[in-house]
């Protein structure tokens, strides 16, 4: 047996996974020189054709092995003028730390006849096997590249992707390679004359690094817009008429279908039309199904949504969580942005194996007993990978506290999409008063089904209302003005924010927890929490800095035609959107990466030229 | 060449509008000759929905507001008309001043409103209307309306002014095709028709008030630019009169 296959996942416990997979439970570990983490896994697969029976060493890397940086002269901060950082020479090398395990993969590779790449699969999962690939072919040219197409540690899964090679996408890992390129210059050039500009201006910056980021600074700028909405409310006074009919013993309240007005005057004309009228008229009764429909397929951006706003986890650690439960083989690949499950998934299958636990293991019974149905399709697929779903049961005991919140989430909205909407019966009226209308709802709902395990939406029955006959006439029991003042809308919460991220284009699914974990970091925001117990939620609020570069930004291109500030999603979004043009194939790596360098330049000069703004905007918030 | 006499009969056939005969002629006299009659009429009537119509305008008694129209103690009486009208203001009452002044602002910005998406509206051209279906930040804001401002859904709330020059307010009941803040110009014209009164308040639905159309040039312009301005001004008198009270307590 000559042949021998290097397989390289992006962590040590992916590798160790599919190795048990692959052997079968049997093979050999070795360490690597120089790094703990990272083992060897030797043992024997048959991968079919063409490769047949092979000997294999699978090893990972830990995620990037290569890092971009500027060539040594332009390293100090006082170099070169912040806008060289544009243009300036750059270089990719191996991370320091990361030498012993670019060494390990040359060696391996220079017996190897092919490299199967294990990396997950998303766009940075692509780079990153790029990476690898360059290191094997250095150690051995004429190796042979595959690729393994992944979504969960599950044996049967990973076995047919063992026999199943793909090829790299060159496409994704280009664009991954122009988005680090962009980063890097866009980010140091705006760092340093940030940094270096404001230092000099308030005394508590001096030893601050002010960075910047074309992500963080939309993140930022959301929160900063809301929290100026709040600042700057003013309340306003409404009126509202309410209409109250003692029927049957019941109390029916008849609301206003234009709901409230903001003119005292007009609402008590119209109350007092009504009055005059005397009796109102039923003009519409309808009985009618309603139902409630379960959940679509969960996603990433959905898990950390939802996930913040039910578990009361912060998006970071909702992905952190998830990471973990998908290496150790319980749940898919958490990163996905797909929102339909494909044909091909035996999801019956999947519900069965949630039969052993103790809480919704009867519901998944009911579920195969003919309770099933197919899940809603949405209309978002990356064909990549599923939406996130349980792969199988694992015993709470096995889980720390966080792990285990998780993993029900994702099983119990698994079921959900597997179960049959919630059905209910409705109850419309609709009367006449006068010139006004008004309605009362009903509503009774006779079939939970998905609410039953999925206890994170709530949808219940109303009081019943009494019998109405459409054309009906009957005098209101009491008929009312009332008044109210608009309220301010709250701070932006998490979930909130990352449903603006994700709707504005501002990172990706896998790194927008990432990006507000940053601005926590840099002290732009803070949480603050409001309320306690059940409906205890976590506000972001800006900072002093925060604000204050975010109006300084804002006021530099103030009154400038067709340029936009750094604080909005814009410039990033369309970045953004050139970078799926190279997934795509549409345009090249150098193309985006010149036409997204010119757009951050004109604004860097206006930086340059007005940065008094920035300056006056620091002095008026950070001087006390 | 059609005499001035012609051309009233038509209009007032048409459009119920009385046409002051001074008016009349002197926009026969600057007008060229040789035109047709139906040529003429059109023309003048395009001036008339144009003119402010205290000069453009005959009067007789029943073409007019009574003097003591907004006269709160009148719980209801009816005009029969017609009554035709121009619009000096409109305010939309089912949203909330400073959710308006927002949509203006957003505009302002070059930006609108889609879901939760924030789209920029400046460089794809002159247009930069905001017609967001509703500002997502909106939701959290119990008791704000959700309407995104500036095309808000009313009702509206005009000011209404006769041919004698009396102003009265009024009150879009039902919806009226043509009613919007960004639609109706200032000057616009109304025919009102059986209109009833109510506490001083003209109350318009499609039946008792038809829109003719038109615009006062040169009272719409300043009423959009100074539009903000006059929002942030009844916020300001709110504010004080709210503090007042506070005060008082």
């Amino acid at each position: 047996m000559a042949r021998k296959i290097l397989c390289v996942a992006e962590k040590p416990a992916i590798a160790r996974a599919v190795a048990t997979h692959l052997s079968g439970g049997s093979f050999q570990t070795h360490a690597i020189r120089g790094n703990q983490y990272v083992k060897n896994y030797e043992f024997d697969f048959n991968f079919g054709e063409p490769w047949g029976n092979c000997s294999v060493t699978m090893t990972s890397v830990i995620g990037h092995l290569t890092g971009l940086d500027f060539d040594r002269q332009y390293k100090g901060w006082m170099s070169c003028p912040p806008g060289a950082l544009f243009e300036a020479p750059v270089q990719e090398d191996v991370d320091k730390d990361k030498l012993p395990i670019a060494e390990n993969i040359r060696n391996q590779a220079r017996y190897s006849k092919a490299l199967f790449i294990w990396t997950d699969c998303d766009r940075e999962g692509e780079h990153i096997g790029a990476e690898v690939r360059n290191q094997a072919k250095a150690g051995n040219s004429r190796i042979e590249v595959k690729r393994a197409r992944f979504s969960n540690t599950e044996r049967a899964h990973v076995l047919r992707a063992a026999r199943e090679p793909v090829e790299l996408d060159e496409f994704q890992a280009n664009a991954v390679a122009a988005r680090i390129e962009l980063d890097l210059r866009i980010g140091a050039a705006f760092t340093r004359l940030q940094t270096l500009q404001l230092q000099a201006v308030v005394a508590v910056l001096k030893e601050k690094v002010i960075s910047y980021g074309s992500c963080q600074f939309p993140t930022l700028g959301f929160v900063v817009d809301r929290y100026l909405r709040v600042q700057n409310f003013k309340p306003e006074t409404f009126w509202g008429i309410k209409v109250m009919l003692q029927r049957e013993g019941k109390k029916v309240n008849f609301l206003w279908k234009r709901v409230h007005l903001f003119d005292r005057a007009a609402v008590t004309m119209m109350l007092e039309r009504c009055l005059i009228a005397k009796q109102a008229k039923v003009t519409e009764v309808n009985q009618k199904p309603k139902s409630k429909w379960r959940p679509l397929p969960l996603t990433t951006v959905d898990l950390q949504m939802m996930g913040s706003r039910f578990l009361r986890l912060d998006s970071q650690t909702i992905m952190k969580v998830a990471e973990a439960l998908y290496t150790k083989g319980y749940i898919s690949y958490p990163r996905t942005e797909t929102d339909q499950f494909d044909k091909a998934i035996d999801l019956k299958k999947l519900v069965e194996k949630q039969f052993p636990d103790g809480q919704w293991g009867q519901y998944a019974k009911d579920l195969i007993d003919g309770k099933f149905r197919t899940p809603r399709s949405g209309r978002h697929n990356d064909k990549a990978h599923p939406p996130i779903h349980p792969v199988c049961w694992v015993s709470p005991s096995q889980l720390n506290s966080n792990e285990k919140k998780v993993y029900e989430f994702v099983v119990r909205r698994f079921l959900a999409c597997c179960s049959d909407d919630a059905k209910g019966q409705g109850t419309d009226i609709e009367i006449q008063y006068g010139e006004e209308k008004f309605h009362a709802n009903g509503l009774i709902v006779l079939e939970r089904n998905y609410l039953d395990v999925y206890v994170y939406d709530k949808w219940e029955s109303s009081q019943q209302l009494p019998n109405f006959e459409r054309g009906e006439l009957f005098e209101p029991t009491e008929a009312n003005i009332y008044e109210g003042k608009t309220t301010a809308p709250s701070y932006l919460t998490e979930p909130e924010l990352i449903g603006l991220m994700d709707a504005n284009g501002i990172g990706t699914d896998a790194t927008m927890a990432e990006h507000i974990a940053k601005i926590k970091e840099r002290e732009y925001v803070v949480v603050h929490p409001r309320g306690s117990g059940r409906s205890k939620v976590e506000e972001l609020i800006p900072t002093r800095l925060g604000i204050a570069l975010v109006e300084g930004y804002d006021n530099v291109v103030a009154g400038l035609p067709n340029s936009i500030s750094l604080s909005k999603p814009f410039l990033r979004k369309e970045m953004e959107l050139r970078m799926l043009e190279i997934c795509a194939g549409s345009k090249t790596r150098q193309e985006v990466v010149q036409q997204s360098l010119d757009m951050y330049r004109e604004v860097f000069i206006h930086t340059q030229r007005r940065i008094e703004m920035l300056k006056a905007a620091c002095r008026k918030y950070l001087n006390e | 060449m059609a005499n001035a006499e012609q051309i009233a009969a038509q209009i007032l056939a048409a459009k119920s509008l009385c046409v002051s005969s001074s008016w009349l002629n002197t926009f026969l006299a600057s007008s060229q000759r040789n035109i047709p009659a139906s040529a003429l009429t059109k023309t003048a009537l395009f001036r008339v929905l144009a003119s402010d119509i205290r000069q453009s305008l005959a009067t007789n008694p029943t073409s007019v507001f009574p003097v003591d129209v907004s006269d709160p103690n009148v719980q209801e009486r009816r005009l029969p008309g017609p009554i035709p009208v121009q619009v000096l203001d409109i305010e939309d009452i089912g949203t909330s001043l400073w959710s308006q002044v927002e949509a203006i602002e957003r505009v302002e910005r070059g930006e609108a409103i889609r879901g939760r998406e924030i789209i920029r509206t400046i460089s794809v051209g002159e247009d930069n209307e905001a017609t967001g279906n509703g500002s997502s930040n909106n939701n959290s804001s119990v008791g704000t309306s959700s309407a995104s401002g500036s095309s808000g859904h009313g009702p509206h709330r005009l000011i209404l002014q006769d041919a004698g020059g009396t102003k009265a307010m009024a009150i879009e009941m039902q919806r009226i095709e043509g009613i919007s803040l960004e639609n109706l110009s200032i000057g616009s014209k109304f025919l009102l028709r059986n209109a009833t009164v109510a506490r001083g308040m003209v109350l318009m639905n499609p039946d008792s008030a038809t829109l003719l159309g038109g615009k006062i040039e040169a009272l719409d312009k300043p009423w959009r630019e100074g539009r903000k301005a006059r929002l942030l001004q009844k916020i300001g008198s709110m504010e004080a009169e709210a503090n007042q009270t506070n005060d008082d307590i």
